[in-house]
This record gives C-alpha cells, structure tokens and sequence, in this order.
C-alpha cells in the first residue's frame, strides 16, 4: 500500500492531519512518472527509424498492473493527451489507446487473477502491438493516414524494456510502500 | 428458530463496490468516447491544441536541451578517439581529393565569372539567403507515428512557422509549429513532409515525399525523360517558396521504378547545430485570422477545393479557390483576377 488509509477525518489530531495532507503527493506519484516518460521519450536518439519503445504507454499498463485504484482509465485518458502534445499527434490517437489499454488490463485482472511475470510479458508485448496497429485507423480517423509498419521496430524495443520498466516501476512502489505513513489508531 | 434464507439487500460494502463499478465503467466510456469527439474534432480542425501543444513544447523542450549536453560531450569524445585512430589514412583520402576539387574549382571560378555577367546583363534580382537562428536539435520523435525535432528556439528568436531548417549537411526539414522558447520541426522523412526538388544531374524537377522510413520517395517527377542513376545527387529547387535552391537533400540510391529512393543527405537526428533560415520567397498567409463566419470546412473537402472558412466580417470571395494539392505549396501566387473578371464571376457561394 503506497498510501494508506488515513483515520477517519473528525478523529484526526492536528499532528495527523498534518501528516496525511503531507503525504497525498503518494497517491499522484503513477501519473507524474508516466508524464515523465513521455517526455523522456522525446530523447534525440540518432537512429533513422522509430525504435524509442512506447515508455509512456508501457508505464500506464505497468501501473495499472502495479496499482489499479491509482490508474483508472481516465487517468490513462489524460497521460495520453499529454504524450499527444509532446509527439505532435493529432489530439486523442494515444489518448484513446491509453485509456482502453489502462481498462483493459482492468480487464485482464478481473479473468485472469493468478498469472505470472512471463505472461504479463506477452500480454504487455501484444497490447503494445495492438496499439501500434490501431493507431493507423485512428490517424485515418483526425485525418492524417500514416503507415503503420515501421513502428514494428517500437514494438521490439518496448518488448526489451518492459523487464526494466517494470522492475524500476516496482522499485518505486516498494520505496513509496516502505516510506508510507503510519497510523496509530491501529 | 433461526432464519436461514438469503437476505434480500446486499450488503452494504458489496453494495458500494457495485456502485463504484459501475460508475467507473461509465466513467471510462465516457472517457473513451470523448477522446474520439477529440479525434474528430481534429479532423475538422487539424489546428486544435496547437497552442496546448506549443506550452507543453516550451516546459519539456529547454530541459532536454540541457539534458543532453553531457550525451552530445561523451559522443565528440567517441568522436575524437575515433578521429585519432583513423588520422593518416584519412588524411590521405582528402588529399586526393582536394587535387580533384581543386582542378573542379578552377574550371568553376571562369564559370561562375562567366554566369555573374549573364545576370548583370539580364538583371536577374535574387533574394538572399538569411539566417535567424542557429541552434541544435534539442529534442525528437523517435517512437511516434509523426516524425519531428523540436528546436530550443521559438518566437523569442524569430522563429516562426514554415522556415527552412537547414544543417550543415543538407536539409533537415521546415519548422510547423513555434512556442515561444520551442519549435517543432516536421522531418523530411514524415509521411507529411514534400519537398520540390530536382536532379541535379538531369534537371528533372520533382518532390521528395517522406514515407516514415529512413528513405525518401522521389514522385511527380517532370521534365526530359532521362534515366536516374544510383547516385545522382537530389537537390532542393527553391519552388514553393519555402526552401532555398541547391540545398543537398539527398542521393538516389535505387532509380529502378517509377519512384526512386532517395538517401538523406544529412541525418537529421545527427546533425547537431542547425539553421533555421528565413523562407526563400515566403507565400502570404491567407489563413483566417480571427472568427470565422461558416461553419469549419473537414480537411478532405478543402483537398477537393473547398473554399477556407471565411471571416465573419470579409466580403464574399470572388471565386473558390482552384484545387491544388494540398501537402505541395503552390510555385507561385496565382494572380489575382482582375475587376472584370471578378464582376463577369458570380459568387461562390450566396451571401447570407
């Protein structure tokens, strides 16, 4: 649990009220982290064909893995429009693509309780493929008709990052969850 | 006795996990289809969240521009170890050719004596190239279906849209939105982005069309029916108005096919400082500006010759606008019809 439920509001003290107002920066620490890899993926990398992995979109899966209640799809809705602003798309492609994949591992939690760490993997690698798939419909749909298929070299790369992705994702709950708030009312 | 059957209300925490559900559910359905209205919306408006986009430019763009200072440092370091290793051969090759340059610039410098007095005996007028601002690629799309750089450099330099971005190479790309610290720039190898060029060998003018890969497309190709060779160098012909003539952009490396391939000439990821130049001949704006009286025109019928929105206090146009292809900017401002012909031309369209 990276933030804990707080005692009830009338039974706070001063001290704990002061304590929990202090620490609901926990609860938008998902959110801020993918904003931030959406902006790291607009590294300058000097290759000549797409290969910066789908970070920002891999972050919004790995969180709402890691946290449902801190991913909803709507929170997923708006890390999209932000990657829509940052990489120049037209507004709403990754929006929409965020905010189904951010439900759909809902989804996937809801059949499918008990997995482990290899099928996540594919999942994540054939959600990733998905959305590289669907966003040529929706480009076609504000207008602007790309191809596709190059980005097949963003769905590799995002496959090699997801072990990584994840493991710093991880470490951050694990930090956030070991530095989370005590509270005394047991 | 005890009562054993079901009770009929739920409990009250299943019931408000129920309900929270079920709210989210809509929630995220509602969610899912406004971002769809957002699609269509920008379809009809392809402007929409320009400035959004150019604020969010202006807060990411600075930081990766110092960000990568140390990357851009580690890599001249490679460089130079790599330079160090390679010195002597690499001083020989450009010996070699530095004796053939130099044979080429002595028949060039009675060529160009030569061209100099033909213009002054034609009084030909050529604008001039002219710099606003050197910076570097501070930032790019790499994993986006829309390939474009962004420059730390916006309105505050001068910089504004459709400018010619020009490294030291060739050409990079033309600038399609500025903040005001920011810029973007659309790649040359953008499915967006044409170029008019010709081969430089052959004179046939044609556009050099992104495709998404790291190789451009060589179409609409006019002009003596010479074949291309795998070498032939593509330059840019200063049609458009956007970019200046005879910037590299690239070589031909397959002219099998009624479209060849054309390699970049300057990588545009790579490249470090850039120009950005003034447009050559820059083309008035005739945008709306301000609000606009009819209802927004969809991107597909302005291809098919639509006319643009009209400002709510302009008077009717005098004729549609003629079809033109929409990525390709016109070579020249057609002329303007002449009070005649405007009076012999019914409206376009009724006034209201």
């Amino acid at each position: 649990m990276i933030a804990p439920p707080p005692p009830p509001a009338l039974l706070m003290t001063p001290d704990e009220r002061r304590r929990w107002l202090l620490s609901l920066w926990r609860y938008a620490v998902p959110a801020l982290l993918c904003a931030l890899l959406a902006a790291l993926m607009l590294a300058p990398l000097p290759l000549p064909v797409p290969a910066m992995p789908n970070l920002a979109l891999m972050g919004v899966l790995a969180w709402a893995m890691l946290q449902p209640g801190l991913m909803p799809p709507w929170l997923g809705f708006v890390i999209g429009v932000l990657a829509d602003l940052l990489s120049g798309v037209p507004l709403g492609v990754n929006a929409t693509l965020f905010a189904v994949a951010a439900g759909s591992i809902r989804l996937v939690d809801a059949v499918l309780v008990d997995r482990d760490h290899r099928f996540d993997w594919l999942a994540v690698g054939l959600m990733v493929l998905a959305c590289t798939l669907a966003a040529g419909p929706l480009m076609a749909l504000a207008g602007r008709p790309v191809p596709v298929l190059p980005l097949l070299w963003q769905v590799l790369t995002s496959l090699i990052a997801w072990p990584l992705l994840l493991r710093a994702c991880v470490a951050v709950q694990r930090h956030l969850a070991r530095t989370a708030p005590r509270w005394s009312h047991g | 006795m005890l009562d054993w059957s079901q009770s009929q209300r739920r409990p009250t925490a299943i019931r408000r996990e129920q309900n929270l559900a079920l709210v989210s559910a809509v929630v995220s359905g509602a969610v899912v289809a406004g971002s769809l209205i957002l699609l269509l919306v920008a379809r009809v408006n392809p402007e929409t969240g320009a400035g959004l986009r150019a604020v969010a430019a202006d807060v990411v763009v600075p930081v990766w521009d110092v960000v990568r200072a140390p990357f851009d440092g580690a890599a001249r370091l490679a460089g130079d170890a790599g330079d160090y290793f390679g010195a002597v051969s690499r001083a020989d090759a450009l010996a070699a050719e530095l004796d053939t340059a130099n044979a080429r610039l002595r028949a060039t410098r009675t060529a160009m004596r030569e061209l100099a007095q033909l213009k002054r005996l034609l009084a030909v007028r050529e604008p001039s190239r002219q710099v606003v601002v050197t910076t570097r690629i501070a930032a790019a799309t790499a994993g986006s279906l829309v390939r474009s750089a962004m420059l730390a450099a916006g309105t505050r330099d001068g910089v504004t849209r459709d400018l010619p971005v020009i490294a030291a190479d060739g050409l990079i790309g033309r600038t399609i939105e500025a903040g005001e610290r920011s810029a973007r720039v659309l790649l040359l190898t953008d499915v967006q982005s044409r170029v008019p060029v010709i081969v430089e060998r052959t004179g046939q003018a044609g556009l050099a069309a992104g495709q998404g890969l790291p190789t451009l497309l060589l179409i609409d190709r006019v002009g003596a029916d010479v074949p291309l060779l795998a070498g032939d160098r593509i330059v840019t012909s200063g049609d458009g108005g956007v970019f200046p003539p005879g910037i590299p952009v690239g070589v031909i490396i397959d002219p099998r096919g009624a479209q060849p391939l054309i390699r970049l000439a300057a990588s545009p990821l790579g490249a470090g400082y850039v120009n950005v130049e003034r447009a050559w001949l820059p083309i008035p704006d005739d945008a709306p500006k301000g609000p606009v009286f009819d209802a927004p025109v969809p991107v597909e019928a302005r291809r098919r010759g639509a006319p643009p929105p009209r400002l709510r206090d302009a008077p009717p146009p005098p004729v549609a606008t003629p079809v033109m292809p929409a990525p390709a900017p016109s070579p020249a401002p057609s002329p303007a019809p002449s009070p005649a012909q405007r009076a012999a031309q019914p409206p376009a369209r009724p006034s209201p």
